[in-house]
């Protein structure tokens, strides 16, 4: 493996000697007002359309050409395109800074050259959000919300309503990766799932990667949501907040050193239980419920080559039930980033990341009190380079060392207390990886996306490991006593290739193949965003999960570029699928691993993307037809049968219309075939209690799900000194009852009878208000 | 330490204020004719019950058909064989029988020319102190009480239970087991949590408490989590892992069984 890494990289040095007479423009593109690098800004050469590239996730670009005279056209939606001459000789430095646009102004002064990156640029099953469109979705209770949003396009599906879990072409919700400034959210769920942990406020650059995954991300199976916070303003300090029904919010941004350094720090709380207070009812008002988070980061450069950046996000619930039962949850996450320029070529990001998720149950009562814990730690550190050969090459590579700590559960109590302390084995794994990925230009056509990840699992004692039989019994067990003691290792090597024909700049067919692998794994045997997440690593019984996924689309822009249209089709593989045995008690589980049980699954469909990224009117329509299947010996008799989250038809509209300076409409429509839901095929007697008997798995639907939100914003008069906005939303306009649940009971008016109850959470429409202001 | 129901609980917290129920009509699959069997043996000595029935259609009333003409037998590990007869339809017992702490039972019974086995393991009494009634915090508005049991877990051994209660003679339509995993040896203070039945001052609960071997306590268990439909529908129904082999509904268990009746306040 490091041998074939190696020829690969002497390869491209060598390409590299013959490319003769080049030169290289490199730089950082920047928001004009804010200093906020940008992501994901085109770079391109007017006098070459073939020629170009785009801003890194760290805003810096280089591209090299052959020697001569060009305009560099630089590029990024919701900017004025700025096109400089350059006389290229020899290496230049090219910093830019674009001029955000004002919505309307953009409708009068078309730009001349809208991106037509989704045709040109290899990548494909992935999407980028514009964090302005975000911002004007309509959402429940006017928090809006980046995991919402990103449900509302195609191949992705809400776990369903009041569920910030999504599911990504047929995945399971932990089989997604999600990345806050590189650091990974094991729950991003606030208050059992209604929000999600990401203050939009503080959140940059969203993208999301559904298949042909880039070499350099890996560890999950299913998908990549790649966040980035924003740095800060480094021109002026600014506040901005909002007062909601729910919560309020407030950002402070400034230079730490004007031009070089800023700060930005974000938070909000909800204040749900303030209002519990105030009522008469006892019974409530001893209760809590909220969460806050918060979010900081600052940055500094100390020249052209060298910068640094250090951010971090701390949320916790609460959730209490007076004098009974507490519970609380939360991610704490910390990101020290240092970026290096070691050549006009060759780029260099290392970061050391902190990651940890714990939550914690409590008794509160007398002698029943108890303290339940579990707790995951990571600590990363990851080296990104990337070295731009010519144009024709652009070369990433590096690694990846990561250590997990986990405490699966802990339970402490006092003297007097009829629980007994107990104490899971504490389990301790490096999950390592080496990458290296080419994107090759090979002509005014195609492009080459391929690259190779060697990922590795080293679990280390010290503890007790066992080895299970599928009945659950113990086959083997042994002791470990050092923390250098290697239990077991599994090495998984994930090919990537993605290749673009380029029919013409408003065409392009793209196909890919790629392999992921998962060694971590959560087990939670409800369906549910209940906080007791469970991480366990892969081990003697639990094997990596691995999934292979093709795909094929086919890109197309229209009205220059205004609309983009896309088609993707996929069918993916995935092995060693975890489940759960019948009557499973996970927590605080010595031998939790003989309750699982393994299978395999599968994911196919076909989606379909209509965007209009500019103008007065925006919006997308989304439609997926699917289909995903899980197996497993013991269940359904070992035939496939579909997964609770196999939705066969998702449809969802997004409209965003500006009337004018001042107002801003927007709806959003979805439509899902229900989920998959087993029903029962007959009744008996079982210790006097009507019960049910079943047939197959997942056989049957719930009714069908649709709801219409309309928001509108009213932004304040221009002021010097200040502005302000107001939010409307209305959630399910329609009041429709989008069917959450359906439960056999025996009737309440017809003895001796069965019926069936249908529970909506929200029967009613929903209306909320949001004052926004920022200084 | 019960968690699906502490999060049941919560959550249904949040929900109050929006969520809504709804009878509706759904046309279901028949699978019916299925075995069912449930069979009991306790340490209380007279008749013991085993039935015999089949599974009904969800939308049929709730009378199961009788399998008569079986031929059931129970032994225990030293070999004693009890004869059950069936009377009335369905239903088979042996007159005078008591189980045993610590003794294996093994039903064995012959129907429509296939023979179904199961066994079940007798635990060791563990006494039920007391039933006590209080106010619920859980609901303390409407008046309400909750249940309470009390016992002293024997330690070193694992011991599971199920409770089944009455209010006024009627059945409260719940699962309510627990097991020692975190209570191991120590005095035990189990709510018997349900949203059936609304227990006021004045009722008269009866509460019998059964110590039940494992794999009964499973079946029990996963009941249970099935009952209680959390967050996204809770866990996918199944039929509960049981005993009995050749697959069969139902189960054989064989149990303690102590029953206490107290007026709440």
């Amino acid at each position: 493996m490091a041998k074939s890494i190696f020829t690969i990289f002497i390869t491209f040095t060598a390409i590299a000697a013959y490319a003769q007479k080049k030169a290289t423009i490199n730089g950082t593109v920047k928001d004009a007002a804010t200093g906020e690098t940008l992501i994901g800004a085109s770079v391109t050469l007017q006098e070459l359309s073939a020629v170009g590239t785009a801003t890194n996730n760290y805003g810096f670009y280089s591209l090299a050409v052959t020697e001569g005279e060009y305009t560099l056209l630089f590029t990024c939606v919701g900017y004025n395109t700025i096109a400089q001459k350059v006389s290229l000789h020899k290496n230049q430095v090219i910093n830019i800074s674009l001029s955000p646009k004002n919505g309307l102004q953009e409708v009068v002064v078309r730009a001349k050259r809208l991106s037509n990156d989704n045709v040109v640029l290899p990548q494909m099953g992935v999407e980028k959000l514009n964090m302005t469109q975000i911002n004007q979705v309509p959402v429940l209770l006017g928090e809006r919300d980046i995991l919402k949003t990103i449900t509302l396009l195609p191949g992705i599906k809400s776990a369903g309503e009041g569920n910030t879990g999504f599911y990504v072409r047929g995945g399971a919700s932990d089989q997604n990766l999600i990345l806050l400034d590189e650091a990974p959210i094991y729950n991003a769920s606030h208050l059992l799932g209604f929000f999600s942990t990401f203050n939009s406020d503080a959140i940059k650059d969203v993208s999301i990667y559904k298949g042909g995954m880039p070499a350099e991300y890996g560890g999950r199976l299913s998908s990549v949501l790649d966040i980035k916070m924003n740095d800060g303003n480094d021109k002026d300090f600014a506040v901005q907040g909002g007062i909601g029904l729910i919560s309020s919010r407030i950002k402070v941004e400034g230079p730490l050193v004007k031009d070089k350094g800023s700060f930005m720090v974000s938070a909000r709380r909800t204040y749900v239980d303030l209002f519990l207070k105030l009522t008469t009812d006892t019974s409530i008002r001893g209760n809590s419920l909220y969460f806050y988070d918060v979010n900081a980061k600052a940055n500094y450069h100390f020249n052209d080559k060298n910068a640094i950046y250090i951010s971090g996000y701390l949320g916790r619930d609460v959730l209490a039930l007076k004098d009974v039962l507490g519970t609380n949850w939360g991610n704490k996450t910390g990101t020290l980033r240092f970026t290096h320029l070691f050549s006009t070529r060759l780029f260099s990001n290392t970061s050391v990341i902190y990651s940890s998720y714990n939550f914690v149950v409590q008794g509160l009562q007398n002698t029943r009190s108890f303290k339940a814990t579990s707790e995951i730690n990571d600590i990363n550190l990851k080296e990104d380079l990337q070295y731009s050969i010519g144009y024709q090459h652009t070369l990433k590579f590096g690694f990846n060392i990561l250590l997990h700590d986990i405490t699966p559960g802990d339970i402490t109590s006092p003297k007097n207390s009829s629980y007994n302390e107990r104490h899971v084995e504490k389990r301790h794994g490096f999950e390592n990886a080496l990458y290296a990925s080419d994107e090759w230009k090979v002509n005014k056509h195609l492009t080459f996306l391929y690259g190779l990840r060697l990922g590795g699992l080293f679990l280390l004692g010290p503890g007790t490991f066992k080895t299970y039989d599928d009945a659950g019994n113990v086959i083997s067990s042994k002791i470990y006593y050092s923390k250098t003691d290697l239990v077991k290792k599994y090495l998984n090597l994930e090919p990537r290739f993605t290749a673009n024909y380029v029919i013409d700049d408003q065409n392009s067919i793209k196909a890919s193949y790629n392999r992921n692998t998962q060694n971590i794994h959560l087990l939670s045997n409800s369906s549910s965003n209940t906080p007791t997440y469970l991480y366990v690593m892969s081990s003697n019984n639990i094997k990596p999960e691995i999934a292979d996924q093709v795909s094929t689309g086919y890109f197309k822009n229209f009205s220059d570029n205004a609309f983009e249209f896309s088609t993707e089709v996929y069918y993916k593989w995935m092995q060693n699928q975890i489940d759960y045995k019948d009557g499973s008690q996970l927590l605080v589980n010595q031998d939790v691993e003989s309750l699982l049980t393994y299978g395999s699954g599968r994911a196919y469909g076909v989606e379909v993307f209509l965007k209009k990224k500019y103008g007065r009117f925006n919006g997308w329509i989304g439609y997926t037809l699917s289909r995903t299947e899980r197996k497993f010996d013991d269940i359904n008799n070992g035939h496939y049968y579909p997964a609770r989250q196999d939705r066969t038809h998702d449809v969802s509209v997004v409209g965003i219309y500006q009337l004018n300076k001042r107002w801003t409409f927007s709806s959003t429509f979805i439509y899902g075939t229900g989920n998959a839901v087993t029903y029962p095929t007959g009744k008996y007697s079982s210790g006097g209690l009507t019960t049910f008997s079943y047939s197959e798995r997942n056989g049957r639907r719930m009714p069908s799900s649709n709801r219409l939100d309309i928001g509108a914003t009213l932004d304040g008069k221009e002021h010097k000194k200040y502005h302000s906005s107001w939010t409307f939303s209305v959630y399910n306009v329609y009041a429709h009852r989008d069917p959450y649940s359906i439960t056999f009971r025996d009737s309440k008016t017809v003895p001796n009878t069965t019926e069936a109850v249908e529970t909506s959470i929200f029967a009613t429409l929903i209306p909320s208000v949001t004052w926004n202001f920022n200084f | 330490m019960k968690t699906p129901l502490i999060y049941f609980m919560l959550f249904s917290f949040i929900l109050v204020i929006t969520s809504c129920d709804k009878v509706i009509d759904i046309r279901l699959d028949n699978e019916t004719d299925r075995l069912v069997i449930e069979g009991n043996i306790t340490d209380v000595l007279g008749p013991q019950v085993i039935k015999l029935n089949t599974n009904v259609a969800v939308s049929n009333t709730n009378t199961y058909p009788p399998v008569t003409g079986a031929t059931v037998t129970v032994s225990d590990q030293a070999g004693n064989v009890y004869k059950f007869t069936e009377a009335p339809a369905g239903t088979y017992t042996t007159p005078k029988m008591i189980g045993v702490a610590g003794n294996t039972y093994t039903v064995n019974i012959v129907t429509n020319g296939k023979t179904y086995k199961a066994s079940s393991v007798m635990p060791k009494l563990v006494a039920l102190r007391s039933v006590s009634s209080s106010n619920s915090s859980y609901n303390s508005s409407d008046g309400t009480r909750k249940i309470t049991v009390h016992y002293l877990d024997s330690k070193g051994v694992a011991n599971q239970y199920n409770f089944l209660m009455w209010v006024n003679d009627v059945r409260v339509k719940r699962v309510l087991v627990n097991n020692d995993d975190f209570t191991d040896g120590n005095s035990v203070s189990f709510d018997l949590m349900e949203n059936d039945i609304g227990i006021n001052p004045g009722d008269k609960v009866t509460v019998e408490m059964q110590c039940v071997d494992k794999e009964i306590y499973t079946y029990w268990f996963t009941l249970m989590q099935q009952n209680y439909t959390g967050p996204g529908g809770g866990v996918t129904p199944s039929d509960p892992p049981n005993n009995i082999s050749p697959s069969a509904l139902g189960y054989f268990s064989a149990h303690t069984t102590q029953t206490k009746t107290i007026t709440v306040k």
